[in-house]
């Protein structure tokens, strides 16, 4: 069996990067003395998969592991011994049974929603005035980094939902294996927008909300509802 | 107290690594501030990395925690980076936990364990906000403290420490904390404070010391200013090394550490007596954890950390009297829990095959051994008690065992050393090769892989070696040129280091009170971080010198004289002056002296009743008629 949790990256470890993430969670199971199940092999490690990585920087509010174990596990258990385990600034928030046939993380992964909170007033105060206009555009222009090198690429396909109010823009952006929209990817677009020099520093906090698939009728939904 | 919090944050979004300044880790304690009236910040003079792998520094932070009236915090030397960033932003050191600077701390404590973090000592004096010198500091300012391996020469740094802690700091630390909470409460000046804690026994307090020099340099008199003080300062031992205090959990890192595993301390001290181990004599006498105790230990930790490796410490860890029990039962009770059991320091004349073989079981890294010499001539000077027999027949073993990886620790410029003992390593490693093409092709793992590392010797205060010249940079380099050029021998790699850190290293090492005005010139030309080869600026260091007027010759390269003044000799380490000169003398004869086990060597040590098990119990006087 498998069991589903939801957990927090909070402000005190968000510059902690994904793999050492990954194995601060390894060590918080090995910790709670769990029956999870272990890989074969000559370095044997503990069965838990993360539905997405989360970058070196960000919150994360919701995020979410799957954890193989060994033997039948409470969900109320698994949590309340996780909780136990884990450093104060790695909450559980819920857990649930899913059965091993159920598909992986990654495969339901459609989309995630952000709380970007920018630092500067002013700055805010410009990048939300160009939200409706730029979202008016057929195409909105970024740049995305990948292997072969710098790519300009339409983004609009990419963002299911924009708003700003007081010094926050939330946004719900693609996040698939193939097709991704970066906070600082949708960032620059917005500078370009509102007549930021790209040079310009634009500080703000990433906090990613949610992480989204799509359930039956082809809305998203949270990953851990489906 | 200004709030640095939102500056340090946005110094955090652009630093490397910003994980070494935040904290949060798995049983990091965090003690609310007002909770306990005497706050200390327990400084590592070096990154996060290294400091989070250093056991002491786990031991001594959960002691002061542990008491309901002192809070511990930790601090670490930033890197260039995030320092860069301080000093534009003006925000001070600030410690992990709650991000205060250095300076709202009543205690500011500094673990010294080598000579080259000292210059970041004076760097985060100065960015916590504390005067450099301890003559500078005023009554709002925190008591600067020091410890550690390095605290048995304090002099270089006796003008920037105001109070030192020689020997076992377990107990010691917490007397010197309720002092200065007592005289915090009783509000006693700065002087009256540092007077008290001077009649602690094993603290140094170099402000009522004074030393005077000889025209030619050497020290002429050293004593206390006033008859309230003690002319001899004896370290502080623990007793009872199984009951000692040991944490059941300590913070455990997100990020990469250099040692990130459980660090059992199985056995402290070492019996062999090698003439050139500062640990070896410093640490005596040996002592052991019970078998009980260090499996509860164990248990403890690996529940409280989630590690899956447990690595056993000690000088000398094959030496521990019941390790193979030791490791089967921890396998036994580790192997569902997939947590592995490694060895370091192994001695090539102290493991069984047995135990070789269970370590394979779980893990199978690389094999360690340190002949230090490359002829028994020089093994016999520097009394290390191993035949080249020992080290051959180790490694068949593990080459049988399926090892193909073994690493050879060697060190240049040893008392006496010749051509012929240069040659010698060579020979060994030869020897090693043929060892592994000796074992059947199907029987031995592939990919033979051994190293040869030379590091140049440092001769250390409180050793037999205490009087000798260090060999000058230009013949350690001669030197290892001979050994690059002897060692290009197929399967075996040569890992050697410049002399330069070294050098520097047995200026400190042997430093008196002047060398502290080398360092401090130093670190105003900017050195700092020198144990990092990136950082590390030998020319200012030599500048650094010459604009003190001091000659580093004069302190690396000197033999010192049977009647010489030591600047460490008014400190009581256990082991004897005389001692040590008898050691000298018979190591310039090649002449062994034999492991404590066969019998007590009057070392000193036996002067303390109870604390080594192999020196004489009752009055009968131990054997060697030289003793003290
Ligand atoms: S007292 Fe004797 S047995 Fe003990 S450490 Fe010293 S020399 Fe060795």
């Amino acid at each position: 069996m498998r069991i589903q949790a939801v957990f927090e990256k909070n402000e005190r470890v968000r510059h902690i990067g994904h793999l050492d993430i990954q194995r601060a969670v390894q060590r918080g199971l090995r910790r709670s003395g769990l029956p999870v199940a272990y890989s074969n092999g000559f370095n044997p490690h503990i069965l838990v998969s993360f539905a997405s990585a989360l970058s070196t920087g960000a919150c994360g509010r919701r995020e979410i592991m799957d954890v193989t174990m060994a033997e039948e596990v409470e969900p109320a258990l698994f949590l309340e011994k996780m909780n136990g385990a884990m450093p104060p600034e790695m909450r559980l928030l819920e857990a649930r049974r899913v059965e091993d046939r159920h598909p992986a993380l990654t495969a339901l992964l459609k989309a995630a929603s952000y709380d970007l909170t920018l630092r500067d007033p002013g700055q805010a105060e410009k990048l939300i005035a160009a939200v409706d206009a730029m979202m008016g555009q057929d195409r909105i222009l970024a740049v995305r980094k990948s292997k072969s090198g710098l790519k300009e690429c339409d983004i609009k396909p990419l963002i299911y939902a924009l708003r700003g109010k007081g010094s926050h823009l939330y946004a719900t952006l693609a996040l698939t294996e193939r097709e991704t929209c970066k906070p600082g990817m949708l960032l620059d677009a917005m500078k370009n927008a509102a007549g930021i020099p790209p040079e310009e520093e634009v500080r703000m906090l990433v906090i990613r909300t949610a992480l989204l698939g799509e359930d039956g009728e082809g809305r998203l939904a949270p990953l851990e509802s489906l | 107290m200004t709030d640095y919090n939102e500056l340090i944050e946005e110094m955090l979004e652009k630093v490397q690594k910003a994980p070494r300044y935040t904290g949060g880790e798995m049983n990091a304690q965090v003690k609310p501030w007002a909770e306990a009236p005497l706050h200390f910040a327990f400084c590592f003079p070096d990154t996060y990395e290294i400091g989070m792998s250093h056991l002491g520094m786990k031991i001594l932070t959960g002691i002061i925690n542990e008491q309901n009236w002192s809070l511990c915090e930790r601090c670490f030397m930033p890197w260039v980076d995030m320092m860069a960033l301080m000093k534009e932003k003006q925000v001070p050191l600030f410690t992990l936990e709650s991000r205060r600077p250095l300076r709202e701390f009543d205690v500011v404590g500094f673990t010294l364990m080598y000579e080259m973090s000292y210059s970041n000592v004076l760097a985060m004096l100065e960015m916590g906000g504390i005067p450099l010198l301890s003559a500078d500091r005023g009554e709002e300012d925190p008591i600067v403290v020091a410890g550690g391996g390095c605290a048995s020469n304090p002099e270089p740094m006796a003008a920037f420490i105001d109070a030192f802690m020689i020997g076992a700091g377990e107990d010691l630390i917490v007397e010197l904390n309720r002092a200065i909470l007592d005289a915090k409460n009783e509000g006693l000046p700065r002087m009256e404070c540092l007077k008290k804690l001077a009649q602690i026994p094993g603290v140094y307090v170099p402000a009522f010391y004074r030393a005077e020099y000889n025209p030619d340099g050497t020290l002429k008199s050293f004593g206390p200013v006033s008859p309230e003080f003690p002319a001899r300062i004896e370290k502080r031992y623990v007793y009872d090394f199984d009951h000692t205090y040991f944490p059941t959990k300590f913070p455990v890192p997100y990020t990469d550490v250099v040692f990130d595993r459980i660090t059992l301390e199985i056995m402290r001290g070492c019996t062999r007596g090698c003439r050139f181990c500062q640990a070896g004599m410093l640490y005596r006498p040996v002592r052991e954890r019970s078998l009980e105790t260090l499996v509860r230990q164990a248990e403890a930790l690996v529940a409280s950390t989630g590690y899956e490796e447990i690595s056993l410490s000690s000088l000398s860890s094959g030496d521990y009297s019941c390790l193979p029990e030791l490791i089967r039962e921890l396998m036994r009770r580790m192997k569902d829990r997939r947590v592995s059991i490694s060895l370091p320091s192994l001695r090539i004349d102290s493991v069984l095959k047995e135990s070789l073989e269970e370590t394979q079981q779980v893990k199978k890294s690389s094999l360690t051994f340190a002949p230090e010499a490359g002829t028994q001539r020089l093994r016999d000077v520097i009394n290390k008690g191993v035949t080249e027999e020992d080290l051959i027949e180790k490694v068949r073993d593990a080459f049988e065992g399926g090892w193909s990886s073994v690493k050879l620790y060697f060190m240049d410029g040893l008392p006496t050393e010749t051509e012929a003992d240069l040659d010698g390593i060579a020979d060994l490693a030869r020897k090693v090769v043929a060892e592994y093409f000796r074992v059947p092709k199907e029987q031995r793992a592939k990919g033979l892989r051994v190293t040869v590392s030379a590091s140049t010797f440092v001769p250390k205060p409180f050793t037999p070696f205490q009087w000798a010249a260090q060999d000058t940079i230009p013949v350690i380099n001669e030197k290892q040129e001979h050994l690059r050029e002897k060692l290009k021998i197929k399967g075996v790699n040569f890992n050697w280091h410049a002399p330069n850190l070294s050098f520097l290293e047995a200026c400190f090492s042997r430093g008196d009170r002047r060398m502290g005005l080398v360092l401090k010139r130093a670190y105003e030309r900017g050195c700092m971080l020198d144990g990092w080869n990136d950082q590390f600026k030998f020319d200012e260091w030599m500048q650094a010198f010459a604009d003190c007027g001091i000659d580093p010759a004069f302190y690396a390269n000197r033999e010192r004289g049977k009647d010489e003044l030591l600047p460490w000799d008014f400190l009581d380490c256990g082991v004897t002056k005389e001692f040590l000169w008898r050691e000298k003398e018979k190591s310039d004869r090649a002449e062994v002296t034999k492991d404590c086990r066969q019998g007590c060597n009057g070392c000193g040590i036996q002067r303390y009743k109870g604390l080594c098990s192999y020196a004489p119990r009752k009055e009968e006087r131990h054997a060697d008629p030289g003793g003290i």
